[in-house]
């Protein structure tokens, strides 16, 4: 299941736009859970700091160290090997990241281990170490992003707006995951201000979401391509079901409605559920639908004598 | 989590030796070096010591040999068949069975044939394991039948063979890359995908094109010779006849390019011409008169200056009005202006007139070169053709046509032109071995001296000139009867039809041994090759369980290329080795990992059955006849020895007493310089090369009298000409309103026919070809039947047969074309890597005598065909019907 | 000092005996093509093709390598890329920040007999090739450093690849890439590839 898509690699490396895979199917798969946990998880930890929530600190936190650990390590080819990655952060991102992520999870466990859930009740030490965890829970919003737009090798993914928009998926998977936490819970935080927050992520994902479409289909004919996978080639089921439907107008609608009228609790369950659906798709989506850069885009077939 | 790979330690190296050797995946015998670490085999390159491949090698010979010689689908073990049905859904029944057993099997069956007449056994091998000189002819020579069956058939050049035997008096021809100027290539890979001396003329070809070399490549396809062409000419399949007769046209009648000098001297242009065709003779001498212009009269042809021949012109005889050959050459071009030629190739009249200008005026006739010290004519244009052009019907006629081009610009065995492949060679210094120089035969004509000499087919097949008589047949290729055939196909339709009795032979082939070659793929119409094999004892050594195998009765399991002994001298040197300036060499393809399983080499198994059949002593004499052995190294013929002591022989006979198998083993190749007149044979022969071949309209009448007499009334014998033409091939006259588009084959660098199909490596570089594993269709063509990219089609030929693949579209194919790579689709289960890939081409080929040109006995490998889209449940299955 | 190869693509037949001698020297597994041809088509019919071999262009300015969260990607002194392979995790971020495709992971150890084992063959060049991690052409460096030349410029046989020290002006890369005005793919994204093309 997830070994290597090695039956169709000739078609891959004969066609124009090779898609990419690696990240995206099969073992690739983890990579994108690994995102999307390290993603709502730092999400969630922010959400709950305002909250001043301790549940939703300890839920947020097991889902960047756990969860989205575990993950990125059954993704390396050599997870034996994983403390490796913490050696390149002058260049590399993803060093950067998981350095971000180790230390967030020391900052957030030592915070959790002060015992004060918010910032009026914590001492110079906690207010420090909650300050620490709030940087390292923005960083890990943040890189992933910063991963995808360095890439060079995807001309869809080599942009600025992709750390925006992951950032903004991963705040709005974190205000999700406490939303449902909180729903879950026996006692939680009041919903509304998580509510209309998460409202506001949402449609500014959405508005995002359009602009990095339409920007990056005028930006080169692989980054079209791309689009044109999302839009109405291989991915478009994803997209359109995935980060849409169910990521993006059923949360939106029943946001909308919500509020205008109170409603109830399993309500913001399911909502708070298919956005995180979203939020995984978005990644998904996103990083399927990356194909390389053509290696011939530059390439010249000077005029020659054919059939003068 | 997956194995990890065995960690690397290079202190556990204890072997480490490059070997040389001879590739062995096609006929070219490319010079190789093995690379084998403690007895494992991890690298094959060219062996820079060997002039066959210059030290560069193919795909083919790069990647065949080590997934070749580790294919765990290898045969290992002798088998037996137990079901006596024979069919493509019969299962075989194979059971496992000892050398001995098998031997025995064997013996005893081919012991009762041999009671009966011994010609019912017919023999075939894979021509792909090289041009050396193989042990099986030799054996069926001692065995006393002359009935093969040429394995890659109509992949053959038998056209061109027989051309190259009358024109340069060796097998085949190459160009001189060396200093050609302009090349024109008909349907023929030649230094890009494909022919002889692929690995070096490659090189050669490179060369040529970065010096400023033009390059006109005529095919259907954008082939990798068109794609590197400063012209592609995309031309209607099998009529390059027509093509090049206008271009005759062009360069006789209207812009009077020709190189009159040569052909008043070097051809028998000036031999005149009187009633039905025939030559007028002296009638003390016999000779052919010319008219010579001083005088006023016609003399023999050696008597008068070459320049004061006439070349033009009508005169009288006593009686008879005469005309030089020449005139008849220029008249039947007459018959061809570019115009017509446009209408039946689909290349503008114009593109025609100016190419033909552009080729005669790149010939500088009448221009010399010095090399060496020594003036010699120059004419830097070459045309040559191979199977693409000449696989069809009308070969005969095409042929001439294509190589006429370079005859009437003199541009043939001189500097710069057209070259036979090695027609002199005068031996190694040492021993003066080998040596062959084409003599002056009748006629002043050339006589190959040494035209498939070394093969042991037999006096027919010896010499294109003097003709041989055609009698009537007692074999089943019948090349007595078409006695200017080249074999292929015709012992098949002969045995899947019981047609022998029709053509008075009084016997039927019963016992088939095939060493190696996958008939079922590879000679056409696949049902019909399935009928013959049926009929037939099938004794088959082979390499896999394949296609062909699947009709056999016992199966025995043979060394591969990298596991058996061969010398490597004589035939290959005007077949498949470098013409041209540079280097002779003679080598050894010889073992490098031992065999595994119970694998035998070809050679020893033959021999042991000789003995065992008691016709050591034949087999012995015929190799003494075929290696030319001489005393001391001369076999006795009642003693049996053992291979390699034979190749010990074979070797130190031609290159003396310190060269045997040990120095060949350990050096490889014995390589030294070619000389001047070894490399541009005519200016320092004086020989004749015929422009009318005027005994051939007279050939045809006498096999029409035999036919008559069989009372065979459907092989048609008009093709026996003497001039050069054209008609249309068999696919061409089919073509209806629906059948509209012709089936045509080309080949990939990377694959050998169907023999390379299980390789994984070659596999692999066709599943990242856009067109190598599909069917390449015109984009326009395709979207007209509303096909497109990656459906999955039917490929349907007039007579119903099928074959089924992937479509591919492009708009480097010609409109009424659909192409298809080398011969794929196997369906053998037990060559798994191979099953499926690719398409089954020679399906849809017809194998019969209405697609037969009887002259030189080559079948039309091109079909017209209809496609469609294949039904969403139409998968699986043999790709065919 | 700094290897560079330049392909000429007017020379090129696209014969793929760099796609298959690469194997050959290498022992890559399936699916992985350290060396390959792109054919390219163009133009209405009659079209024109152009035959593209590709390989690991040697960047000297390398994204992979920079993007590498292990340094398991090194660049030399002489300019050859490569990756240890005992350093890497195969998070595959390289594989992504290629713009050259020239990147192929590893998963596991896999034969290209399906289902029947490892040839002795593989054995032994499997050594070099450990499940789980990326890979891709290191310009043979193996032979480079006897001496050689990389595989598939010893045995092109159009011989249209050539192989030398960029950084020297009179060697025989330095001057074809001048004289036949040479030229590197994707120029414009400043990685700086050690493989130049000379135009068809």
């Amino acid at each position: 299941m997830l070994d290597r898509p090695f039956d169709y690699i000739g078609q891959d490396l004969r066609s124009t736009f090779r898609p990419q895979r690696e990240w995206a199917q099969r073992r690739g798969l983890l990579l994108i859970a690994a995102f999307f946990f390290s993603g709502i998880g730092a999400g969630g930890w922010l959400f709950s700091l305002f909250l001043s929530w301790p549940t939703g600190l300890v839920w947020s936190l097991a889902t960047v160290v756990v969860a989205s650990g575990a993950a990125h390590l059954a993704f390396l080819g050599r997870p034996e090997r994983s403390w490796r990655v913490l050696l390149r952060p002058q260049t590399s991102w993803i060093s950067r990241g998981v350095l971000g992520i180790v230390f967030f999870a020391v900052s957030g466990v030592l915070y959790l281990l002060t015992g004060a859930p918010a910032w009026a009740d914590a001492g110079p030490g906690g207010r420090l170490l909650l300050t620490l965890s709030a940087f390292g829970a923005v960083w890990l919003l943040v890189y992933k992003g910063f991963v995808f737009a360095y890439a060079k090798g995807i001309p869809f993914w080599n942009t600025a707006m992709l750390p925006a928009l992951f950032f903004v998926t991963g705040l709005r998977g974190g205000s999700a995951l406490v939303l449902l936490l909180a729903v879950v819970a026996p006692e939680g935080p009041d919903l509304y201000p998580l509510e209309i927050a998460k409202l506001w992520v949402a449609v500014s994902f959405g508005a995002l979401l359009a602009f990095y479409l339409w920007a990056t289909s005028e930006s080169c004919v692989a980054a079209r391509r791309s689009v044109r996978e999302l839009l109405g080639g291989r991915v478009s089921v994803a997209f359109y079901l995935g980060v849409l439907a169910v990521g993006l107008l059923l949360p939106l609608a029943w946001g909308a409605v919500g509020l205008f009228r109170a409603q109830p609790e399993w309500a913001w369950a399911v909502v708070s559920f298919s956005s995180l659906i979203g939020d995984f798709y978005a990644t998904y989506a996103v990083s399927k639908a990356g194909v390389y850069r053509p290696l011939a885009g530059d390439f010249r077939v000077a005029p020659k004598t054919s059939q003068r | 989590m997956s194995p990890k790979a065995p960690s690397p330690n290079e202190a556990s190296i204890q072997e480490d030796r490059w070997i040389p050797s001879a590739c062995g995946i096609c006929y070219n015998l490319c010079g190789i070096r093995v690379r084998r670490i403690n007895g494992t085999v991890v690298k094959i390159e060219g062996d820079p010591n060997n002039p066959a491949g210059m030290g560069r090698i193919c795909p083919k010979g790069a990647g065949g040999g080590i997934p070749l010689v580790y294919d765990p689908n290898r045969l290992n073990v002798p088998l037996k068949r137990t079901n006596h049905k024979k069919g493509f859904d019969e299962d075989p029944g194979w059971v496992e069975i000892s050398w001995d057993e098998a031997l025995d099997l064997v013996t005893e069956k081919l012991q009762q044939v041999r009671r009966e007449d011994p010609r019912k056994l017919v023999y075939s091998q894979n021509l792909m394991r090289g041009t050396a000189p193989r042990l099986l002819p030799m054996f069926a020579a001692a065995f006393g039948t002359p009935n093969s069956i040429i394995s890659n058939g109509h992949h053959c050049g038998n056209a061109e063979h027989r051309l190259a035997g009358l024109v340069h008096g060796v097998d085949t021809s190459q160009v001189d890359f060396d200093l050609c100027n302009y090349l024109i290539v008909f349907g023929s890979g030649i230094g890009a995908s494909a022919y002889y001396a692929y690995s070096s003329l490659t090189q050669k070809m490179a060369d040529a094109r970065m010096r400023g070399m033009k390059l006109v490549a005529v095919d259907p396809l954008l082939s990798p010779i068109a794609e590197k062409a400063d012209e592609w000419l995309p031309i209607r399949p099998g009529t390059d006849g027509a093509l090049a007769m206008a271009m005759l046209h062009v360069l006789l009648n209207e812009d009077g390019l020709y190189d009159a000098e040569y052909l008043r001297g070097g051809t028998n242009s000036t031999y005149l011409v009187g009633r039905q065709g025939r030559f007028v003779r002296d009638q003390a001498t016999g000779k052919p008169l010319v008219w010579d212009t001083p005088s006023g009269s016609a003399r023999p042809f050696d008597e008068v200056e070459p320049k004061d021949a006439a070349l033009t012109g009508e005169f009288t005889v006593g009686a008879t009005a005469v005309r030089p050959a020449f005139v008849l050459l220029q008249e039947r071009a007459k018959e061809f202006p570019p115009e017509r030629a446009a209408e039946i190739t689909s290349i503008p009249a114009s593109t025609i007139r100016r190419v033909a200008r552009e080729f005669g005026q790149a010939a500088r006739i009448g221009s010399t070169i010095t090399l060496e010290g020594k003036a010699l004519p120059y004419r830097p244009v070459a045309t040559m053709f191979f199977k693409g052009a000449h696989g069809h019907n009308n070969a005969w006629v095409s042929s001439m046509a294509m190589k006429w081009l370079n005859l009437v610009l003199g541009a043939v065995d001189v500097p710069g032109g057209l070259l036979g492949t090695n027609p002199v060679c005068l031996g190694y210094p040492q021993t003066g071995l080998p040596h062959w120089v084409p003599q002056l035969g009748p006629d002043g004509l050339v006589m190959a001296s040494a035209w498939h000499a070394h093969s042991a087919r037999g006096p027919e097949m010896t010499q294109p000139w003097p003709q041989r008589e055609p009698k009537a047949p007692e074999r089943l290729d019948l090349l007595d009867l078409f006695a200017a055939g080249s074999g292929g196909h015709i012992s098949v339709l002969l045995t899947a039809s019981d047609e022998a009795q029709r053509f008075g032979i009084p016997y039927k082939a019963e016992v088939l041994i095939n060493e190696g070659s996958n008939l079922v793929m590879s000679l056409g119409n696949t049902k019909v090759v399935a009928e013959a094999l049926k009929k037939l004892y099938v004794i088959n050594l082979n390499l896999f369980l394949d296609e062909t195998a699947h009709f056999a009765d016992v199966v025995l399991p043979m060394a591969s290329y990298l596991e058996q002994l061969t010398p490597i001298i004589g035939w290959h040197l005007q077949h498949t080795f470098p013409a041209g300036q540079g280097s002779w060499a003679e080598y050894i393809q010889q073992p490098v990992v031992p065999l595994a399983g119970q694998r035998r080499d070809p050679s020893e198994v033959l021999i042991e059955l000789a003995q065992r059949l008691q016709i050591l002593p034949g087999l012995n004499a015929a190799m003494n006849h075929v290696f030319l052995l001489r005393e001391p190294y001369q076999l006795g013929l009642e003693e049996k020895y053992a291979w390699p002591d034979i190749c010990d022989r074979v070797f130190k006979n031609f290159y003396g007493p310190e060269h045997g198998l040990e120095w060949f083993s350990e050096h490889g190749v014995l390589s030294w310089p070619k000389k001047l007149e070894e490399v541009y044979a005519r200016p320092f022969l004086k020989y004749r090369v015929p422009v009318y071949l005027e005994w051939f309209p007279d050939l045809g009448r006498k096999t029409q009298a035999l036919l008559d007499k069989l009372g065979v009334k459907d092989i048609p014998t008009a093709g026996y000409e003497g001039l050069p033409g054209w008609k249309p091939c068999g696919a061409l006259e089919a073509k209806n309103a629906s059948h509209d588009l012709q089936a045509i084959y080309y080949r990939v660098a990377w694959h050998q026919f169907s023999s390379t199909f299980e390789n994984p490596w070659l596999g692999e570089v066709s599943s990242v070809d856009h067109w190598a594993d599909c069917i390449t269709i015109n984009r326009a063509t395709a979207e007209r039947k509303g096909i497109k990219d990656g459906d999955r089609i039917w490929v349907e030929s007039v007579r119903g047969d099928r074959v089924r693949g992937r479509a591919k579209l492009s708009n480097g194919v010609h409109p009424e074309v659909v192409a298809i790579a080398n011969n794929g689709g196997h369906w053998s289960k037990h060559m798994p890597l191979a099953r499926g890939k690719g398409v089954f081409f020679e399906a849809l080929l017809p194998l019969d005598w209405e697609n037969t040109d009887p002259v030189v006995t080559v079948l039309d490998c091109d079909a017209a065909v209809r496609i469609y889209k294949a039904k969403d449940q139409e998968t699986g299955g043999r790709g065919w019907e | 000092m700094r290897y560079g190869m330049v392909i000429d693509l007017k020379r090129c037949v696209g014969c793929n005996a760099c796609t298959v001698i690469c194997k050959a020297e290498n022992g890559t597994p399936p699916g992985i093509l350290w060396a390959r041809v792109l054919k390219l088509e163009s133009g209405d019919y009659p079209a024109r093709r152009v035959s593209l071999p590709v390989l690991c262009m040697h960047c000297q300015d390398p994204p992979c390598q920079k993007a590498c969260p292990t340094g398991a990607t090194v660049k030399r002194p002489d300019g050859i890329v490569y990756v240890d392979t005992a350093k890497c995790v195969g998070c595959r971020y390289c594989m992504m920040t290629c713009p050259f495709q020239a990147r192929y992971f590893n998963d596991a150890v896999r034969g290209y007999f399906p289902g029947q084992g490892l040839t002795p063959y593989e054995v032994l060049k499997y050594q070099d090739h450990p499940a789980g991690v990326v890979t891709k052409c290191h310009f043979c460096k193996h032979r480079v450093d006897q001496g050689l030349q990389p595989a598939c410029v010893a045995n092109c046989m159009a011989k249209a690849r050539y192989f030398g020290d960029l950084d020297d002006s009179n060697s025989e890369v330095s001057q074809i890439i001048r004289t036949r005005r040479g030229y590197q793919l994707h120029a414009d994204l400043g990685t700086d590839p050690s493989v130049y093309y000379l135009p068809p």
